[in-house]
C-alpha cells in the first residue's frame, strides 16, 4: 500500500494539531456497502408506487423498415391493458430532439421523438407501448399488435455507408456523413518524408456495450393536482433529466423533480436519453399514474447506447534512435441512425482521434475523422470515451517501431514520454497539459512489475515453448472538464457543481451534492472532504446525492469529475460554514475567531488544542437560543457554495499500464496472468475506492479487449443479444490488478484532486493487446482486431476456422 | 444461413412431385403446421408453430413455388411473421432425381431471421433448422409410403429410407 502523507487540504484555521487526523487520503471503506450487503438497497427497479402501470414496447424486428399497417385495437382489450400507445398519441405530447453540438461544425443528425412514426431506424426501435398492470400482462398484449413492416435495405458498416449509392440510414439525411473534421500540423508530411522508419497498421475495434448489473430503470409519476412530475430514474445525471423532461414536454424545471437513489451500474451508459424513457414520461402525462418501465437483458443489448466501434488506419514516422516524429491517423466511426442526444455520438470519435500520441513529445499530426451513420443502435459515451482507441492504436504502433528498430518496449516510451520538467506544455492535437508524470510513472511501474526479471523468465519459457507477452501502455486521461466540452456547444450540460453543507441543531453535518453516486463511492469521498474542513469524522457527515428537489443544481459524475470538480465544491462549502461556525463560536466565547478551530468535532483553541464548546452546542444555541446571540451575529448554520472550474478546460492525468499474458497457440486462448498499473490522479482523496475504480476500470478495458462484440450480420440483426452469447469478463478470467500511484495534484483547485474513474479503461486493451502481439511475436501473428478472440489469434496464426 | 441436406425416398419423382404440391400432404409433414391453405396455383398460406431456443413464436407465412420443371425442380420463396419473436424469410431450391425406383430429393436453402429471434437463437438456428428439415422429410416419406398416422419425430439423424 502506498503511504499517503498528511496534506494541507484542510482550512488552515481547522488547525493542524497532530491530534487531528486528516481523513482526506485515508481508506475509508464505501459508506453505502454495509446498507448493500445488509439488503437494503434502494433501486428504480424495486421501487413499487400506489396504481403504478408497467410498460412493454413493440420493436421493429427489421433495422430498416417502413411502417405499412399499425393496428393496436385488439390489444386495448387484453387482459390487464390500461392503455396503448402510438406515436400518434405520445410524440405529439414531447417536442423533437435533434443531436448537435455547435463546435462540431458540420455535425448533422436528424429530428427524433418517442415512437416510430413512418420508418424504423434499428432493430429494435419501438413502435408501440402497451401499459398494463403487469409486465407480463403487457408483453402478452403486444402479441395482439398487428404490425406490418415493408423492408427497406439497412446501411450497415462503414463501406455500405460510404458508398454514395447507399440511401441514407434515416429520412432527412442526404448521406450518411455525420461529421467530419481533420487536424493537421505544418509539417507532417516533411516527418514522414524524412522518417527512418515509417509503421502502420489497420485496425478494427468492436462494438460493445456496457451491461449493468441493473438494466435502465424508470418510474415516471405526474400528479395533475400539483402539475409536479417526479420522475425515479436510474441516470447518473439527474439535473440533466430535469432539464430535458422539463424543455421537452414544456413543463416548468422547478414542477420536475428527478430522483435517482442507487443506481447498479451506469459507466456512462445511462445519461443519455432513450425513447423508452421518455415514452414514460409521456404516458404518466396522459394517464396521471405511476408508469415504470425497466429493461430487459435482451431490451439492454437492443436499446443501451453500444460503444465504440472505430475502423482506423494508421501510421507512426519515427527517426533512427526510435523518437516519434509524427502519426498520420484516419478513423471511421460508425454510430446509429442518428447522434445520440444530447452529447451526441461524436464526442467518441473526437477524442479518440484527438488523443492519439497525446503521452509523447510528437511534434507532427494529422487526424481524420469520420463518424458514418447506419441502421444499428446508437452509439455513444461509455466509460473511458475515445481513449481506448487512440491508446491501442499508439501505443501498439509504437511496440511495432521498437521491434523494428531493436529497442526495448520500455526505453522506446522512456525516451518519448513528455519529460515530467516540460510543463506546462500541449499536444500535437492541441490538448494543453497542465503537469503530468509520465517519466516518474514509468520508472514506478518498472520497479512494480519486476521488468527485468519478467523479461528474463519470457526468455526462459519461450525455450520451453510457451509464449507470454508483456504489453505495456502509456496513456493520458481526460477528466474535470469545464465548459469547453458541452456547455460551449449550446448543451445544457452543467460544467458546474454545488454543495449545501450545514450543522444540525444535534451538532452533526448533513451535506447535500449535485454530484451523484452509482457505487464508486461519492458520497464516501465527499464525506471525508467535509470532514477535514469542519473537524469532524466522515462518519459525521451525511451526504444527500441524486435528488434535484434535496440538492443544488449540477454536472453530476462523468467524464471522471465526481472528485475533482464535486470534491472541491464540497471543500468550499465545508471551509465557508467552518468559518461561519467559528465566528458564531466566538460570539459565544467572547473570542476572536481567528484564535479558534475545529477538532475532534468541537471548537478547539487553536493553539493549544483544549476544548472550547461542542458542535452540539453551537447547533443548540443557534437553533433553539439565537436569542442569546449578540445583535448582529448571524445565526445560519446553512451554507451553499456552487464552483465552476476556470483553470485549464481539462484536467489531464496520466498513467501507465502493463499486462503479462500466455498464448496457447493452439488453442488461441488468452489467460491474464497479472496487470499493473501506476496511475497520477492528482491527490488521493481515498486509496481504497481510488485502487478499486482503477481495477474495475481495467476489468472493463479488458472485456472489450479479449471477450465482448456486439455481432451482426448483413441485415443489421444483432446476433448476440442474451448472456448466453455476449461474454462479459468473469471473475476466474481476470488478473490479480497491482496498482501503484504517483501523485501530481491540480494546482487549478485547493484540493488538487484529479478523476480516476476511466484510467483503468483507458488503457488495459491496449496492454494486453501488446502482450499478445508480445507472445505471439516468434510465431510472426499479430492482431489487430478486437476482441482477440481464439478464432481471431488462430487465424493470425494462420491456423483456418470451419 | 445456408441449409442443404438430401434425402432419399422410395418412390419415384412423379408421385414425390404431386405430393410436394398437396396441401393435406405438407399439413401432415411440416412440423407444428397448425394451418395451411392452397391460396393460388402455387401459392400456399401457413400458420406453423416453431420454437427456436427460448424463443416460441407462431408464423404466419407465404409460400411460393417459381421456376417449376416437373418433375424434377423448382424454387420455394417465402417469408413468414413470428409476431414479437420476429420474422423469417427464404428461399430453397428443391431438386429430385430418379434412383432406383425411388427419388432423391436434395435442397439448398438460404434462410434470414429478423428480432427476437436473429438476437437470442442466432446460435441455435442451425441445428433448430436441421431438426425441424428431419422431422419434415421422416413423415412426409412415411406420408408417401402410405402409412396412415402420422408418426412421432424421428431422431434427427436417421437416416430417411
Amino acid at each position: 500500500m502506498t503511504a499517503h502523507p498528511a496534506i494541507s487540504t484542510t482550512a488552515p484555521d481547522a488547525g493542524a494539531a497532530q491530534d487531528r487526523p486528516a481523513h482526506i487520503g485515508h481508506p475509508h471503506r464505501r459508506q453505502n456497502a454495509l446498507r448493500h450487503l445488509a439488503g437494503r438497497g434502494n433501486f428504480v427497479s424495486d421501487m413499487q408506487l400506489p396504481r403504478m402501470v408497467h410498460a412493454a414496447f413493440l420493436r421493429s424486428p427489421m433495422a430498416r423498415a417502413r411502417i405499412a399497417t399499425l393496428d393496436v385495437e385488439a390489444a386495448r382489450s387484453a387482459p390487464g391493458v390500461v392503455a396503448v400507445f402510438t406515436a400518434a398519441d405520445l410524440n405529439p405530447l414531447c417536442a423533437n430532439w435533434t443531436s448537435n453540438l455547435d463546435h462540431f461544425s458540420g455535425m448533422v443528425s436528424t429530428p427524433q421523438n418517442i415512437l416510430a412514426e413512418d420508418e424504423t431506424l434499428w432493430a429494435g426501435h419501438p413502435v408501440a407501448m402497451v401499459l398494463a398492470r403487469s409486465r407480463a400482462e403487457a408483453e402478452d398484449a403486444l402479441e395482439y399488435i398487428e404490425l406490418e413492416l415493408d423492408e427497406l435495405p439497412p446501411v450497415c458498416g462503414v463501406e455500405a455507408a460510404l458508398d454514395p449509392g447507399t440511401a441514407p440510414a434515416a429520412p432527412g439525411l442526404s448521406s450518411n456523413l455525420c461529421y467530419r473534421n481533420e487536424l493537421r500540423t505544418e509539417g507532417v508530411e516533411a516527418a514522414f518524408a524524412s522518417a527512418a522508419l515509417v509503421v502502420q497498421a489497420d485496425y478494427a475495434f468492436g462494438r460493445h456495450t456496457a451491461v449493468t448489473l441493473e438494466p435502465r430503470a424508470i418510474v415516471a409519476d405526474f400528479d395533475p393536482a400539483s402539475g409536479q412530475l417526479t420522475v425515479h430514474h436510474g441516470t447518473q445525471t439527474p439535473f440533466q433529466f430535469q432539464d430535458i423532461y422539463a424543455r421537452h414536454f414544456g413543463l416548468p424545471d422547478h414542477k420536475v423533480r428527478v430522483v435517482s437513489p442507487d443506481v447498479g451500474g451506469s459507466f456512462g451508459m445511462k445519461l443519455h436519453l432513450y425513447n423508452e424513457e421518455m415514452a414514460a414520461v409521456a404516458a404518466t402525462l396522459r394517464l396521471h399514474r405511476p408508469v415504470r418501465f425497466v429493461a430487459d437483458r435482451l431490451e439492454s443489448f437492443q436499446t443501451d447506447i453500444h460503444a465504440r466501434e472505430h475502423h482506423v488506419k494508421a501510421r507512426m514516422a519515427l527517426d533512427a534512435d526510435g523518437m516519434i516524429l509524427a502519426m498520420d491517423v484516419d478513423d471511421h466511426a460508425p454510430i446509429g441512425a442518428f447522434s445520440a442526444y444530447p452529447r451526441t455520438s461524436v464526442v467518441e470519435g473526437n477524442q479518440a482521434f484527438r488523443l492519439m500520441g497525446a503521452p509523447y513529445r510528437m511534434r507532427e499530426y494529422r487526424g481524420r475523422l469520420n463518424v458514418l451513420f447506419q441502421n444499428k443502435v446508437q452509439t455513444s459515451q461509455y466509460r473511458a470515451v475515445g481513449h481506448p482507441i487512440a491508446c491501442a492504436v499508439t501505443e501498439t504502433l509504437l511496440d511495432q517501431a521498437a521491434a523494428r528498430l531493436e529497442i526495448d518496449p520500455w526505453d522506446i516510451r522512456a525516451r518519448n514520454v513528455i519529460p515530467d520538467d516540460a510543463y506546462p506544455c500541449a499536444s500535437a492535437t492541441g490538448y494543453r497539459f497542465e503537469k503530468l508524470s509520465h517519466q516518474r510513472s514509468l520508472e514506478k511501474l518498472r520497479e512494480l512489475m519486476g521488468y527485468d526479471a519478467l523479461r528474463t523468465e519470457q526468455a526462459a519459457l519461450r525455450g520451453r515453448g510457451v509464449y507470454r507477452g508483456i504489453g505495456l501502455a502509456t496513456f493520458v486521461e481526460i477528466t474535470n472538464p469545464g465548459a469547453a466540452f458541452y456547455g460551449v456547444g449550446g448543451a445544457r450540460i452543467s460544467a458546474q457543481d454545488g454543495a449545501v453543507v450545514r450543522l444540525t441543531p444535534g451538532g452533526e453535518v448533513h451535506c447535500a451534492i449535485s454530484v451523484t453516486e452509482q457505487g464508486q463511492g461519492t458520497e464516501t469521498m465527499i464525506a471525508q472532504v467535509v470532514a477535514d474542513q469542519l473537524g469532524v469524522s466522515p462518519d459525521q457527515v451525511k451526504v444527500t446525492t441524486g435528488d434535484t428537489d434535496a440538492t443544488p443544481s449540477g454536472g453530476a459524475t462523468w467524464a471522471c469529475r465526481g472528485a475533482g470538480i464535486g470534491g472541491e465544491t464540497a471543500l468550499l462549502a465545508g471551509r465557508d460554514l467552518a468559518r461561519q461556525i467559528l465566528t458564531i463560536a466566538g460570539a459565544v466565547l467572547q473570542a476572536d475567531p481567528a484564535t479558534l478551530a475545529l477538532r475532534r468535532g468541537e471548537v478547539v483553541d487553536a493553539a493549544t488544542g483544549a476544548a472550547r464548546l461542542p458542535l452540539a452546542e453551537i447547533g443548540r444555541i443557534a437553533t433553539y437560543r439565537p436569542d442569546t446571540l449578540p445583535a448582529g451575529v448571524d445565526n445560519s448554520l446553512t451554507v451553499a457554495r456552487h464552483f465552476a472550474p476556470s483553470g485549464y478546460p481539462f484536467g489531464f492525468t496520466n498513467g501507465i499500464q502493463a499486462a503479462w499474458v500466455e498464448v496457447d497457440p493452439e488453442t488461441g486462448l488468452v489467460r491474464l496472468l497479472k496487470h499493473w498499473v501506476v496511475e497520477d490522479c492528482g491527490r488521493i482523496i481515498n486509496p481504497l475506492l481510488v485502487d478499486e475504480q482503477i481495477r474495475g476500470g481495467v476489468v472493463q478495458g479488458l472485456g472489450p479487449a479479449l471477450f465482448e462484440e456486439c455481432l451482426y450480420d448483413d441485415d443489421g440483426q444483432l446476433l448476440n443479444g442474451s448472456l448466453a452469447d455476449y461474454l462479459v469478463p468473469m471473475a476466474c478470467e481476470m488478473p490479480d490488478i497491482v496498482i501503484g500511484h504517483v501523485e501530481t495534484p491540480t494546482e487549478d483547485t485547493i484540493l488538487g484532486a484529479k478523476g480516476v474513474g476511466e484510467a483503468g479503461t483507458a488503457a488495459a486493451g491496449a496492454a494486453v493487446m501488446n502482450a499478445v502481439n508480445d507472445a505471439l511475436s516468434p510465431l510472426g501473428a499479430r492482431l489487430t482486431q478486437t476482441p482477440m478472440t481464439p478464432a481471431r489469434i488462430l487465424a493470425a496464426l494462420g491456423i483456418g476456422q470451419d | 444461413m445456408e441449409l442443404t441436406g438430401t434425402h432419399a425416398l422410395n418412390q419415384p419423382p412423379e408421385v414425390v412431385w404431386a405430393a410436394l404440391f398437396d396441401p393435406e400432404v405438407l399439413r401432415d409433414a411440416i412440423p407444428g403446421c397448425e394451418q395451411l391453405d392452397q391460396t393460388g396455383d402455387n401459392a400456399f398460406a401457413a400458420t406453423v408453430k416453431v420454437k427456436i431456443g427460448p424463443v416460441s413464436a407462431r408464423f404466419k407465412g407465404e409460400v411460393e413455388l417459381s421456376e417449376m420443371v416437373p418433375p424434377h425442380s423448382c424454387l420455394l420463396s417465402g417469408k413468414g411473421s413470428g409476431g414479437l419473436a420476429g420474422f423469417a424469410k427464404g428461399s430453397a431450391r428443391v431438386e429430385l432425381v430418379a434412383q432406383d425406383g425411388g427419388t432423391v430429393l436434395s435442397y439448398v436453402a438460404d434462410a434470414a431471421l429478423g428480432g427476437k429471434l436473429a438476437s437470442l437463437g442466432s446460435r441455435l438456428i442451425q441445428s433448430t433448422a436441421n431438426k425441424l428439415a428431419n422431422e419434415f422429410f421422416t413423415s412426409f416419406s412415411q406420408t408417401l409410403n402410405g402409412e396412415a398416422e402420422p408418426q412421432p419425430p424421428q431422431e434427427p439423424q436417421q437416416q430417411i429410407a
